[in-house]
């Protein structure tokens, strides 16, 4: 209970709150979600009103949605109740059932009868289903309860989070991450067709494996899904057995997804630090000398609206005011792709919309602003026409961690689509991406390219670790989820920085510097968050990176298109490369 | 009055008596040795479920890989309904495997024994990989030990899981010593004489001794092979490496007495090696046992005199320091290893055996562990998946000969095998990379001891006896001197005789 009230005096209640900051300079303790959310009110449901009352987004947790809060109650309730303490360590036993049981090609064995499969299978399980059914109605019940137990108290930001720091493993030599010295040798054995040590592994594996546990038995768990997967897909064609039992970004619903999100921005940098960049370089684009009045945004990004009032509440700062006109175009991610479903962070759940609570923000902030979301379009497809741009605007395209979901050779559709960008004419380019080694097939052996998405999904699962001080939560289950996809995606994933910047060089963009209110305002941001976190500014090629513990994450870049050279010349240098 | 004194101590002191002449009924014997040397013993009970494992070489193929990926399964499927909604906040995993395993179908209960079984092997294995192997992590080691603490317990119904509490905790302390730097000494020579109550050790040797035909089998083989040896002698002195409690004399003065044919009984005199270490306790044990054979001889009848001699203080044997007299045949009795002994370093065996070998000997009778030769490459984990596939087999043949008494059986691991099984892995983990010791009858031969052969009679001793326990046990012959005791697959102990190419016979 005491851990309880500590929560809820953080959610904090500021009624008073004003709309219009008249600081210039970028304030990481403003609060534009909120008044997004504020300005929604009429349009969502009145059980909304309470949650998404004005606060201070970057105060603290108060964006702690009702579910996670109930997520702790519900924790302490089953420790009081062992009767109800169902261990969720099943949850990877159902899930690595069926792809166990069809075993690599090299070894053709017989495929288990239906039945078996049926019953393996969560989705038959009844009891499972029957358990599901019961969370989602008690997150529902408590979305609401939660509202009368807020604590109208407010409590300074910083001074929590520092007591709550490094609370993970803070050494970041290998030794400590075990489950990797599992989960590698195992994708090695099974490379190697080396089925006794497969199997050994696997047996340990599982054993060690657990979706509560700290982040090294979360990666077995992960890990042993994954693998469990890879070893059944070459016998089954149908079954998304991965993806069975799993909650991710597309088994949740709209508002629980929502939630989750906006708290995990605020808990951990990993799509905050991009976002606040991309948000600080649109308005350096759009400061710029002879820019054309009108803004337009194209959002090939994974933050699903969740990054856009931040933006819109900075344009309302500016100097001239907010642009006459800003447009927003999303290129929501193609759901029908298979591959896409395995892209970590890409799809929302079904019926996922944010437009009409962002217009509504932007109009009580007065801005006005137009959405243009082109459902399951092919970026390949993209021209001037689609989005419908025009040349009294200024064009910035934010591409966040999407652009990894193309091939990058044989066919080179990253390039071929960064020329597509540049074909676009915009004014200013900002790419984000995983900044890792690449883990598909052409980039090395399964072994290979397994361990890289291991040490990709490692990363996150000990960030989002000290992120929720260790805590079990459905947010953070779907969140780990969704990242785990990584490990059972088999397309191409993820390319160094380098690598980008090439590419981008290549296809005639330019490299634009960040400003310093974008660098300052991020480091700003960073603050907040867990100290093994930094950002690392390169010198040379002014890219801004995301560490965790000493290893790069991410990077964010800006660019333009370079006037000085011709695109023909670079085609062909690029043919080149390829 | 002398009896009665040592059925107070040593209740079933002249248990086998009656045993000590099976040489005369061959045909029962040859059904034994049918069933006893089959091996499609080796596929039944739940042996096979894990020995593929083990014998990790000889497994291979995917319908194997199929089935036991399916039993894991089945395993999982028992546990029952996922839920991945409720979390455990502060343990990652608690007892609900066995609570839930109880839950399931009585028909599923051996499956899920198995398969825990497996489970614990896997663990095992990959803790002893953890400790030692290319990808060395200590804290892998300490994470799978962990859960390897949760699932097994010295007090486990299975055999499993008492077997993998005594590696756990032995795996502990070698992961806890490499930490600290250096292997504590009582690890290798567990004292467990000094710890446990005298009480507990009596009665689990006596119940070692009921259960299973470990001790008789040595004693046994032994002493017929003595028999044969000093037929026509008038005297006969054997010097015994470690007496124990002496049990084994017992029968052979029996035999000697109620020999029929050829000359009369013969003067028996025993010189008792004794550790000068160990301090009173070995030196009072070794005078106790000799004030008791002293009493049973005079109760038998047999000639008898009692010798005590100290080793070094390295436990170094020094053939100078035995009274010796003209004309006696000698005999060298070396009992090593056996289940109830305690562990004897190299070095004074050694010695023992190398010095013995200036007297001449008529023959020395041998009875060690049998340890597969593991390959350098296999290394700590080949020799520790050894070590275990050769305590479980143990573990299995006490249970098939004690199926019930389990509580009994639980003194017995606890009182000799927990300890046995500390040290064995202590030593191996010490020694492991250097060169392995081969076993103590190659090293004989190597020394220059010459094969005596093992006669037919008591081959078939050695069966009528295995025919009193449970039928896995087996007995074979390897080359003309050696009998080994095994539990189905597993050979586990080996009695052997040999002389000296100068012997008097």
């Amino acid at each position: 209970m005491i851990k309880h009230q500590s929560t809820l005096s953080h959610r904090t209640c500021s009624v008073s709150y004003t709309m219009t900051i008249d600081e210039p300079e970028p304030n990481p303790t403003s609060d534009p979600i909120s008044e997004w959310l504020d300005g929604t009110l009429s349009y969502i449901p009145s059980f909304l009103n309470e949650l998404y009352s004005p606060d201070d987004f970057y105060g603290d947790s108060w964006w702690v949605p009702g579910e996670s809060i109930d997520q702790e109650q519900q924790i302490n309730n089953n420790n009081n109740n062992n009767l109800t303490a169902f261990n969720t360590r099943f949850d990877i036993t159902t899930a690595s059932t069926i792809p166990l049981e069809p075993i690599i090609s090299s070894q053709p064995t017989p495929l288990v009868s239906s039945k078996k499969r049926k019953g393996n299978d969560s989705d038959y399980n009844p009891k499972a289903s029957r358990n599901n059914q019961n969370r989602r109605i008690k997150d529902a019940d408590d979305g609401e309860a939660i509202v009368d137990q807020r604590v109208p108290t407010k409590k300074s930001a910083g001074h929590k989070k520092a007591t709550h720091k490094s609370t993970g493993n803070n050494s970041n030599n290998k030794e400590g991450r075990w489950a990797e010295q599992l989960l590698n040798p195992c994708a090695a054995a099974i490379t190697a067709g080396n089925l006794n040590r497969v199997q050994h592994l696997l047996y340990v594996l599982h054993e060690l494996s657990s979706l509560n546990g700290d982040a090294n038995h979360r990666l077995a768990a992960r890990g042993l899904q994954a693998l469990t997967h890879y070893l059944c897909t070459p016998c089954s064609t149908s079954a998304p057995c991965a993806s069975a039992g799993v909650t991710t970004f597309a088994s949740t619903n709209p508002k629980f997804f929502k939630n989750s999100l906006i708290n995990f921005n605020d808990i951990s940098p990993w799509f905050r630090i991009p976002s606040s960049i991309a948000n600080s370089s649109i308005l350096q684009i759009l400061e710029e000398h002879d820019q054309p009045p009108n803004l337009h945004i194209l959002d090939i990004g994974v933050s699903h609206g969740v990054q856009w009032p931040t933006l819109l509440e900075e344009l309302t700062h500016r100097s001239g005011g907010p642009p006459p006109l800003v447009r927003l175009t999303v290129i929501t991610p193609t759901i029908e792709k298979d591959q896409l479903k395995n892209c970590p962070f890409v799809v929302g759940p079904a019926g996922y919309n944010f437009s009409s609570q962002l217009l509504a923000f932007a109009k009580a902030i007065n801005i006005n602003l137009q959405i243009n979301r082109l459902e399951n379009y092919a970026l390949q497809n993209l021209d001037s026409q689609v989005i419908n741009s025009s040349s009294d605007e200024t064009l910035v395209i934010c591409a966040q961690f999407r652009l990894h979901n193309l091939k990058h050779s044989s066919p080179d559709e990253r390039t071929e689509f960064l020329r597509i960008l540049k074909s676009l004419e915009p004014k200013g380019v900002v790419l984000s991406e995983n900044n890792m080694d690449c883990s598909c097939n052409s980039c090395g052996d399964f072994a290979t390219g397994f361990s890289r998405q291991v040490e990709y999904l490692w990363k996150f699962l000990e960030s989002t670790s000290v992120a929720y001080k260790g805590r079990e939560s459905a947010e953070r289950r779907m969140m780990e989820g969704e990242a785990a996809k990584a490990l059972t995606n088999m397309g191409e994933m993820n390319e160094r920085k380098e690598k980008w910047c090439e590419r981008m060089r290549n296809v005639g963009f330019a490299r634009e510097m960040f400003g310093e209110d974008a660098i300052d305002g991020a480091r700003a941001v960073l603050k907040k968050y867990d100290s093994n976190w930094e950002m690392r500014v390169d010198e040379k090629d002014g890219c801004v990176g995301l560490w965790w513990k000493g290893e790069p994450v991410s990077f964010c870049s800006l660019w333009k298109i370079d006037t000085n050279t011709n695109e023909s010349w670079n085609s062909q240098s690029n043919k080149n490369h390829v | 009055m002398a009896t009665m004194m040592v059925d107070d101590t040593i209740p079933d002191f002249d248990y086998y008596g009656g045993l000590t002449t099976p040489t005369t009924t061959t045909t029962t014997t040859t059904t034994t040795t049918t069933s006893s040397s089959d091996d499609d013993h080796d596929h039944g009970c739940t042996w096979n479920d894990w020995s593929p494992v083990v014998d990790w070489d000889a497994f291979s193929g995917g319908d194997n890989f199929q089935d036991l990926i399916e039993s894991m399964i089945e395993g999982n499927n028992s546990s029952g309904g996922l839920n991945m909604n409720i979390p455990k906040s502060t343990t990652f995993y608690n007892s609900e495997d066995s609570v839930l395993m109880e839950e399931s179908e009585e028909s599923n209960n051996n499956q899920s024994e198995d398969v825990n079984g497996l489970k614990l092997v896997h663990l095992l294995m990959a803790a002893a990989e953890a400790l030692t192997g290319v990808n060395k992590s200590r804290e892998l080691a300490r994470v799978i030990l962990v859960r390897l603490k949760e699932l097994a317990s010295p007090n486990g119904s299975t055999n499993m899981e008492r077997l993998a509490a005594h590696f756990t905790d032995a795996l502990q302390a070698l992961l806890d010593g490499a930490a600290s730097g250096s292997l504590p000494k009582s690890m290798f020579s567990p004292n467990y004489k000094d710890e446990q109550q005298q009480g507990d050790v009596l009665a689990a040797f006596q119940l070692l001794q009921d259960i299973s035909p470990f001790i008789k089998f040595g004693h046994f083989t032994a002493n017929q092979a003595i028999l044969e040896a000093v037929a026509h002698d008038r005297r006969v002195h054997i010097v015994d490496y470690d007496i124990m409690e002496g049990i084994q004399w017992a029968s052979l003065m029996q035999a000697l007495v109620s020999r029929k044919d050829g000359p009369p009984t013969p003067h028996l005199r025993i010189t008792a090696l004794s550790r000068s270490g160990s301090g009173r306790r070995s030196f009072g044990t070794v005078q106790e046992t000799g004030r008791r054979l002293t009493a049973f001889a005079a109760s038998s009848g047999q000639p008898f005199s009692f010798h005590h001699c100290r080793l070094d203080t390295d436990e170094t044997f020094k053939p100078s320091a035995l009274k010796l007299v003209r004309g006696e045949a000698i005999i060298i009795n070396c009992m090593l290893h056996l289940p109830h002994f305690t562990y004897r370093a190299s070095d004074s065996i050694a010695s023992f055996l190398s010095g013995s070998k200036t007297l001449n000997p008529r023959l020395v009778t041998l009875v060690e562990e049998e340890v597969r030769p593991v390959g350098e490459e296999e290394g700590f984990v080949g020799r520790f998946m050894d070590t275990l596939h050769h305590y479980s087999a143990l573990y299995d043949s006490l249970e098939a000969g004690f199926p019930l008494q389990s509580r009994a059986r639980a003194l017995v691991e606890r009182v000799f095998l927990g300890p046995r099984i500390t040290g064995s892995l202590a030593r191996i983990y010490r020694t492991w990379g250097e060169d392995e010791r081969c076993s103590w009858g190659e090293w004989l031969s190597a020394v220059g001891y010459r094969e005596s052969n093992i006669s037919f009679a008591n081959h078939c001793q050695a069966k009528l006896l295995l025919g009193l326990f449970n039928d896995g046990y087996r007995v074979e012959e390897i080359g003309t001197n050696k009998l080994v005791l095994g539990w189905k697959s597993r050979r586990l102990l080996s009695a052997s005789i040999w002389t000296t190419p100068d012997s008097d016979l």
